[in-house]
């Protein structure tokens, strides 16, 4: 075994076999996201069944031949309660005490409007006790039901009046006369698919990709930074740096170490969330049945290609930026509140290019996110996926440059005493303080 | 007899605190040399000097005749250092550290089961090796620890205070260790240690050092008759004018 996979192969274990890693890095997230994915689901299905069950309350004023006819559709369809009151106030009054969501008013004059080919009035009241989703969803609930019975007045009086006519015509082509369908092209091909379906589709797979990338950074980051404090908490550092192997070699085992189980706590990541989507939005079937393979949207070899290369680069420069602040610490929590500032830059780019693209930004934040190197990780992976590879590359030369740069500061500062010496405590900046 | 170490005129500075003052002593080849002194005398730093951790600010220091500085990664070949309060991998067993340290010097000679077989008999822990280090006492992880440093057999052994906070049990078997390696193996150590009768009972020389500057160096008799002393702690005294 060369010396690189002996150190490589030792961070592994060390750190896999550490429980706050195992448990926080690899199996919280195969955990946590099921879990919160359930319960979204199990609330969500709650709340499609409440709205379902509850009742809804009619205070019928009319009284007339129409609005019974109307009443009884709805109590055929639904379970309606009605509410005898003198006026529409001692109705409403009733409602509020009562369980229902929300009241259909069905207004004087209704059937008298209805029986001379007039507009029948109603309002529907939704009672907010809660702000539920359940609450607000009801009085759609009602509407729906009685756009379904005006359609089908309708279908039925344009059939009596085309009878009339003698005209042939289909009552629902007279109500209706023009359709269209909406089909989406991308690349060239025609896909029988609703751009705005499209559209969501992308946006989902554009805010998971850089999630994904901030999470594995921050994991990297966090990897890197306590392999580097174990070392010096259990004071094994002196001994590893008389070892007979260079100090590139043993950065490099440490950067190798940090990446695979860094990639190990991605993994974990992605099949958790994956989880958590299928089962968050099982109650939204046209989330989860289209995916971005279907419609020819997924990423191209050399998407893929790019992608990894900017992943890696990305893993490396974060590792190596966490590993030359870790080396001022004397013991892992010190180390992982120095570098946790390290995850300011990282998530910032990430929590803004997820709702919104560069070009819309002030120029001024356009620039300042465009200096951070992590901005480009992201917008890197957003543009593999989209296929735009020129802009890939160019991320990719950026952090490529600045990956460079950090590695040769993390070699610099391996090579020198100061991985020995350094120390980075409030007794130090005290004395700089002082002395200044 | 060849001089296994040479230091001459060692200065070392760490900001405004000198810890090192023009040091200047010999170690020959085979022998064990212990560097005695109090806390903060300079007796680390100058072994991290010798160990390749630490650059001098000044002065010239070789180890079989490579200059530690600019030849440090052939004097890394030679030398095995064992810190002082030096600790082990946690998570590892005991065997699984000895094999990642193996690891780095299997060479012809020796290979790295020959050097883990070394190591077992060497440290005595017998099936406590398969457990894990976190499991260790403190006098264990150190015989694990000087077992490694020993088991590849190095030209030049670094141990900085090898018994420093163990009980009399532990730093007798540690002490019996490295006496019976140095002359069955003919392996050279530079030790350091406050504790004087240590270093009369292991050491074929020693150097007195305090405030960074070497005071006396010869051996334990010789400094005994110089300054008419019946044991190395009242030499110690004498010769920083303490007592």
């Amino acid at each position: 075994m060369g010396d690189l996979t002996t150190i490589t192969v030792k961070e592994v274990k060390e750190l896999i076999r550490d429980p706050k890693i195992l448990i926080g890095v690899v199996l919280m997230p195969l955990i946590m996201f099921p879990i919160m994915g359930s319960a979204i689901s199990i609330s969500q299905k709650s709340v499609v069944e409440a709205m379902i069950s509850a009742s809804f309350a009619v205070y019928n004023e009319d009284g007339g031949q129409a609005a019974f006819e109307l009443l009884d559709y709805l109590r055929d369809n639904h379970e309606i309660t009605a509410i005898e009151a003198a006026s529409l106030e001692d109705a409403l009054r009733i409602f509020i005490d009562s369980e229902a969501m929300t009241m259909l008013y069905i207004e004087e004059g209704y059937s008298e409007n209805v029986s001379q080919g007039l507009r029948g009035r109603m309002k529907i009241y939704a009672n907010l006790k809660s702000m539920t989703i359940a609450e607000t969803g009801s009085s759609d609930t009602v509407g729906r039901l009685i756009s379904l019975y005006s359609y089908g007045r309708s279908i039925d009086w344009i059939e009596s009046l085309l009878s009339e006519a003698d005209d042939p015509s289909k009552p629902e082509v007279v109500r209706s006369p023009l359709t269209y369908q909406v089909a989406s092209i991308i690349k060239g091909n025609v896909i029988e698919v609703n751009p705005s379906m499209l559209f969501n589709l992308i946006m989902t797979q554009s805010v998971m990709l850089p999630i994904m990338v901030m999470v594995m950074l921050m994991f990297a980051i966090q990897m890197a930074a306590t392999s580097i404090a174990l070392e010096k908490e259990q004071k094994t550092l002196e001994t590893l740096m008389t070892l007979p192997v260079s100090r590139l070699t043993i950065l490099s085992g440490k950067l190798a170490g940090s990446i695979v189980v860094a990639i190990a706590g991605a993994i974990a990541y992605m099949i958790g969330f994956g989880y958590y989507m299928t089962s968050a939005l099982s109650f939204a079937p046209e989330m989860t049945s289209m995916s971005t393979g279907d419609v020819s949207l997924g990423l191209q070899p050399l998407g893929v290609v790019l992608l990894g290369v900017n992943i890696f680069m990305t893993l490396v420069s974060g590792l190596a930026l966490a590993i030359s602040l870790a080396v001022f610490t004397d013991n892992v929590r010190s180390a992982q509140s120095l570098t946790g500032f390290l995850t300011l830059p990282v998530i910032v780019p990430a929590i803004i290019l997820m709702f919104t693209d560069l070009s819309m930004l002030p120029p001024t934040v356009k620039w300042i996110l465009l200096l951070i190197p992590y901005t480009h990780s992201i917008i890197a992976s957003k543009a593999a996926f989209l296929g735009n590879y020129g802009v890939v590359i160019s991320s990719i030369l950026y952090i490529g440059a600045f990956t460079i740069a950090v590695l040769y500061l993390a070699a610099r500062i391996f090579s020198t005493e100061r991985i020995i010496t350094a120390r980075f405590t409030t007794l130090n900046l005290k004395r700089l303080l002082r002395r200044e | 007899m060849e001089a296994a170490i040479k230091v001459e005129d060692l200065v070392k500075n760490f900001g405004n605190i000198l810890a090192l003052d023009e040091a200047s002593f010999t170690v020959r080849d085979r022998e064990v040399f212990g560097l005695i002194g109090p806390n903060g005398a300079g007796k680390t730093t100058a072994l991290r000097i010798l160990g390749t951790l630490l650059k001098p600010t000044s002065g010239h220091v070789e180890v079989f005749d490579l200059d530690v500085v600019k030849e440090a990664d052939s004097v890394r070949e030679m030398i095995s250092y064992l810190p002082e309060e030096a600790g082990a991998y946690q998570n590892l067993s005991g065997y699984e550290y000895l094999r990642f340290m193996a690891g780095f010097y299997s060479n012809a000679a020796m290979n790295t089961e020959d050097m883990i077989s070394e190591a077992e008999k060497l440290s005595g822990l017998g099936d406590r090796l398969d457990d894990r280090v976190k499991g260790y006492s403190k006098g264990m992880k150190r015989r694990l620890l000087l077992a490694r440093a020993l088991m590849m057999r190095p030209k030049l052994a670094i141990l900085d205070e090898p018994t420093s906070g163990l009980d009399v049990v532990h730093s007798y078997h540690i002490r019996q260790m490295i006496k019976d390696y140095a002359d069955s193996k003919g392996v050279t150590v530079l030790l350091s240690s406050h504790n004087m009768l240590e270093v009369e009972f292991l050491c074929h020389r020693v150097a007195l050092i305090h405030e960074g500057k070497v005071l006396a160096e010869g051996s334990p008799e010789e400094l005994k008759d110089r300054y008419g002393a019946e044991n190395l702690e009242q030499v110690f005294m004498e010769a920083t004018k303490l007592g």
